[in-house]
């Protein structure tokens, strides 16, 4: 009955999120609660988003532009040119280790924040959807463990 | 969740108690609009997980607020249709229970002070008893035409401005996350990560303080509402719900909360002391469970402070604005506690500091890359 007063037309940065691997599985009401916790942030070209050894709090999706990982101080060797669609920082989501690499804007790029509080609210009160994005978290850390088990490089 | 290493130093706590002292002096002056913003939170953090369940099951959050306001609303008008002819029907019956019960409470203080001074030869010379029976006479004349219409006077004034509450929780509801929203995009990107954490924190304690409140009180309703009924005291239940609720007030709550107590049980059982004694016993009894047991399990968790600085604010807070400044300290110490934390940690932190300073420069770059003087 409730699907009665639902708005069924997903907004522009649902639809964009939905393509993402990483939200593959969600419903389109699914991801609407998710957009919820998102906050947008825009970075200019060179600008920090998070360095490396800081405290990880929240996990980042790049909606348009680039994001550089580096070592921090070694600008010219980024470990990983990140595009539109791609998605960093998700250890936060994990763990309280603190950031594994510097995130750099590439270009001026916007970006979506998901905090680690936000989703662990999202496990109590929406637990299948944590758990839906939590799966593929696991797949994509498994797909990089077996790439740096083959010697590939990528971020971290 | 983790905690973060920064710790505030003395200059931090001076400017974090002065500030809520400040809060508090101005708080006093418009407690018209605090306390229905209390209770309006009050009312919130409840509702909130109904609203998050709604918005799971596919409403937007819009509409999922209005349901849960509405549905809460009606609930509350039901209650009070179902109570109020109640109530008219037993208003008159009170009225004379309340005088009866103050006369009853004032015999048994009386009774009391006979006893001390026929066993005691120093309670005998300051003739205590005889001197409270003359003012009591006295007063007995004038309590209703003095007091009553002061009190009933002041609550006409308070109904209207209570009923906000539900209001501001409705908007609260609907709107919470939008301001939570609008006030990250206020903050510059180096601090942003950060200051989400600890505006997360200061979510988490607010709701762990209200939602503590709530299960205290009604388990403070459930223990006197049990042991009164045990010792065969008249309305147990409505008894309990008035004195947990009174005890929301520190230390004069609990005290008034006592004093009620004792006032009923001395009018039903008029020249039986024991049983008014063993309605204090349970009063203290109730206290100790509640201070040792039921507070740390539920408030406790939510305001990590240092039990002297509590009671040392609590004396500052009834100092500085009276009974609602009694009861709004603790709240407001938390909220500035992490408010000034916030703050600390980020005018503290140089490499953030570097990094806005940074950001700043670049944008400065950008707007003026084709400006030449």
């Amino acid at each position: 009955m409730l699907k009665l007063f639902a708005n069924r037309a997903l907004p522009a940065r649902s639809r964009d999120l939905k393509k993402m691997a990483l939200f593959a599985d969600l419903s389109g009401r699914e991801i609407r609660v998710v957009d919820g916790f998102m906050h947008e942030r825009r970075y200019l070209a060179d600008e920090v988003v998070f360095d490396e050894g800081e405290q990880g709090e929240a996990f980042y999706i790049v909606l348009e532009g680039e994001v550089l990982i580096l070592r921090q101080g070694q600008l010219d060797q980024p470990l990983a040119k990140l595009g539109s669609g791609s998605f960093f920082g998700e250890l936060a989501l994990l763990d309280d280790a603190p950031r594994s690499a510097q995130a750099r804007a590439g270009s001026q790029c916007t970006l979506l924040v998901l905090f680690r509080g936000d989703f662990l609210g999202l496990m109590q009160s929406h637990g299948l959807i944590a758990s839906k994005i939590a799966m593929q978290l696991a797949r994509h850390l498994a797909s990089r463990v077996r790439s740096m088990a083959r010697g590939d490089s990528g971020p971290l | 969740m983790k905690q973060s290493d920064y710790r505030s130093g003395p200059l931090a706590w001076c400017a974090i108690l002065g500030g809520t002292c400040v809060l508090l002096f101005l708080f006093q002056k418009i407690l018209w609009l605090v306390v229905p913003f209390v209770f309006g939170l009050l009312i919130y953090y409840p509702l909130f997980p109904l609203q998050q369940r709604l918005v799971l099951g596919g409403m937007t959050r819009d509409a999922s607020a209005a349901l849960v306001s509405s549905a809460a609303f009606l609930l509350a008008v039901l209650v009070a249709l179902l109570t109020f002819p109640w109530i008219g029907s037993h208003l008159s019956s009170w009225q004379d229970s309340g005088t009866r019960y103050i006369e009853g409470g004032l015999r048994l203080v009386v009774e009391t002070l006979v006893w001390l001074e026929r066993n005691f030869a120093l309670a005998a010379k300051a003739r205590l008893s005889s001197q409270l029976t003359e003012q009591i006479s006295t007063l007995g004349d004038t309590l209703a035409s003095k007091y009553l219409a002061d009190v009933a006077f002041a609550a006409a004034t308070w109904l209207p401005s209570l009923l906000l509450a539900p209001f501001l929780a409705f908007f609260f509801l609907r709107d919470g996350w939008r301001f939570k929203k609008f006030l990250g995009r206020a903050v510059p990107n180096a601090f942003f990560e950060r200051t989400l954490f600890l505006l997360d924190q200061l979510d988490h304690t607010a709701r762990l303080y209200f939602q503590g409140l709530i299960k205290l009180t009604l388990l403070d309703t459930v223990c006197l509402a049990i042991g009164l009924w045990v010792i065969g005291v008249s309305a147990p239940l409505l008894l309990g719900l008035v004195t947990a609720v009174l005890a929301w007030v520190p230390y004069v709550g609990s005290i008034l909360g006592c004093l009620l107590v004792v006032l009923v049980v001395a009018t039903d059982y008029p020249g039986d002391a024991s049983v008014a004694y063993s309605a204090i016993g349970l009063f203290l009894f109730v206290r100790l469970l509640d201070d040792f047991v039921f507070m740390p399990m539920t408030i406790g968790r939510s305001l990590r402070l240092h039990p002297l600085l509590t009671v040392l604010m609590i004396f500052v807070g009834g100092a500085v604005a009276g009974v609602a400044g009694l009861m709004l300290v603790l709240p407001l110490l938390g909220v500035v506690m992490v408010l000034g934390e916030t703050v600390g940690e980020v005018v503290t932190d140089p490499r953030l500091r570097a990094r806005h300073v940074y950001a700043k420069r670049l944008r400065r770059r950008l707007v003026t890359s084709d400006l030449r003087l």
